[in-house]
């Protein structure tokens, strides 16, 4: 098995603060940070322009509660995979807008850097290299996807 | 005529005073009686007693030969009359409760009683009504219908203002609850960042011991709402949780973690405490336990006995070192928190390694 390649990844956080710690979390990781969206807009202009492999969204950004239309959007349209990054787990569809899965804030490094390595194992090998870490939530049709991707892999 | 003078000679003669005792009493009862003859059209009235004539204001002459249509006003018999009415010249008794009105124009409820009477033949030769003025009945009826409604309306509004103010506070409990997700996220981001400047290493670790602690706090808080119950906490979910960052964080791939962990419930105000105390000793245990080139184990166990959490934190790693136990900074907010929860600590050797006991009085009410 070679080393999957790095992600890239676009940040889609309304706070800074916690947009700039992803960043380092993202490429401690050996991921690559394409951008930083602040709105809906933004991210998916920015999803759009860089068709990054993953982007990191909160519902809450600038323009309101935004991030469940801004991932079915980038996820629709992009082909990007999303993970919603939110404090309101509850609030989601249960569709989850079209994202794998979900990280409840607060979160913890480890929690993001664990679960950005099984998401890069994911998406390269198209199956899971496990059950998911603590701290990640699948939405079911990506628990699906690469559950059933592992079972015919194997 | 003719039918009035048959009914002259079989039943009681209107109008006539010298009259048999039958049709005596059903002039003089005090319940308002008349018959008509069912083979004129529209049914004219062949006699009304006193008690009819005294409920409705008329003389006696004002209504023999009329249909009964004077009875409901200036408008023409409603259709409930005009049906009853049809009802017995087919042979079948009806009943009804009807808004009537008196000679004088006032407004009575009439309980209405109508049934064929048939000659030998079979025939339905007469209608007998009778009439009751139900008024007073009726009025009480209406009022409690009345103060029904508006009860059940004052009830509807009552369960709707209930209802909206708990979506508001359950709307403000979210809001809450969300604001301190985020604020305890934006501490540890800020942590993080100025612990990534910091070059004096000794500083460096002092500030990633706080952002665990902040850390283990913030998981309390991703915990807690989880629940349908908000009340109590479950130890165990919450140890599973915690551990996976801090056997991360430690970076040591010769350190096992092992969860021997019973579902154990306490109060949602013991929760970040406890954490705190959980915290301090599984981090403990990682830096002191074992030196670099170590292996070994850190096991936790959680157990539920006679109404007590009792916690377990053992290592397999070097020991205590001899002499008075250690008060580092961690060791101290143990002790603090162990007081604050009423809670009984031990620390002890166990060849290899240490074992900390900590055992919580839980109320019986937070058991699982």
């Amino acid at each position: 098995m070679t080393a999957p390649d790095p992600l890239s990844v676009l940040i889609v956080e309304d706070e800074v603060l916690l947009a700039v710690e992803l960043g380092y979390l993202v490429r401690e990781v050996g991921c690559t940070e394409v951008g930083h969206a602040a709105s809906s807009d933004e991210a998916i202009r920015l999803a759009h322009d860089l068709g990054p492999d993953l982007a990191l969204v909160d519902v809450h950004l600038l323009d309101g509660p935004t991030g469940i239309d801004a991932a079915r959007s980038i996820s629709t349209d992009c082909g990007g995979l999303v993970l919603f990054m939110t404090a309101n787990v509850k609030r989601l569809p249960e569709d989850f807008a079209g994202a794998c899965g979900v990280i409840g804030k607060p979160y913890s490094e480890a929690a993001v850097k664990r679960a950005l390595c099984f998401l890069q194992t994911c998406v390269r090998e198209g199956h899971a290299p496990g059950a998911p870490p603590v701290g990640l939530t699948l939405a079911p049709a990506f628990e699906t996807r690469w559950r059933a991707d592992m079972a015919r892999a194997s | 005529m003719g039918d009035l003078q048959q009914s002259s000679r079989t039943g009681g003669p209107p109008g006539e005073r010298s009259e048999p005792p039958f049709a005596a009493v059903v002039r003089g009862t005090g319940m308002p009686i008349v018959v008509s003859d069912a083979r004129q059209p529209g049914a004219p009235i062949l006699f009304a007693n006193d008690a009819f004539l005294a409920l409705t204001g008329y003389a006696e002459p004002e209504v023999l030969g009329r249909d009964c249509g004077f009875l409901f006003g200036q408008e023409a018999a409603p259709p409930e009359a005009t049906a009853m009415l049809a009802d017995a010249l087919d042979g079948r008794d009806s009943a009804a409760e009807l808004l009537s009105y008196r000679k004088d124009g006032s407004a009575f409820w009439n309980s209405l009683y109508l049934s064929p009477v048939r000659d030998a033949q079979g025939g339905v030769a007469y209608v007998f009504a009778a009439h009751t003025d139900v008024s007073e009945k009726k009025a009480r009826q209406l009022a409690l219908e009345e103060s029904q409604d508006i009860l059940l309306a004052d009830l509807n509004s009552r369960t709707r203002e209930l209802e909206a103010a708990l979506e508001q506070k359950t709307a403000l409990l979210h809001e809450v609850d969300h604001r301190v997700k985020n604020n305890l996220q934006l501490i540890s981001s800020l942590m993080l960042l100025q612990s990534r400047r910091i070059q004096d290493e000794s500083t460096r670790l002092a500030l990633r011991g706080m952002l665990e602690r902040v850390s283990a706090i913030a998981t309390v808080h991703r915990r807690l709402f989880q629940n349908a119950d908000v009340t109590r906490f479950d130890v165990a979910e919450f140890i599973r949780d915690l551990t996976g960052d801090l056997a991360g964080a430690a970076g040591r791939d010769d350190l096992q973690l092992r969860l021997d962990l019973e579902h154990v419930a306490v109060p949602a105000s013991q929760a970040a405490p406890l954490a705190l105390v959980v915290n301090e000793l599984i981090s403990n245990a990682l830096k002191h336990a074992f030196p670099p080139g170590r292996a070994g184990a850190i096991t936790v166990s959680t157990r539920m006995l006679d109404s007590a959490c009792v916690l377990t934190v053992a290592d397999d790693g070097i020991g205590l070192p001899p002499g008075p136990p250690p008060r580092n900074f961690g060791m101290t907010i143990v002790q603090l928190l162990c007081q604050q929860l009423r809670a009984n600590l031990e620390i002890a050797n166990r060849e290899p390694g240490v074992r900390a006991v900590v055992t919580i009085p839980v109320p019986a009410e937070a058991a699982l």
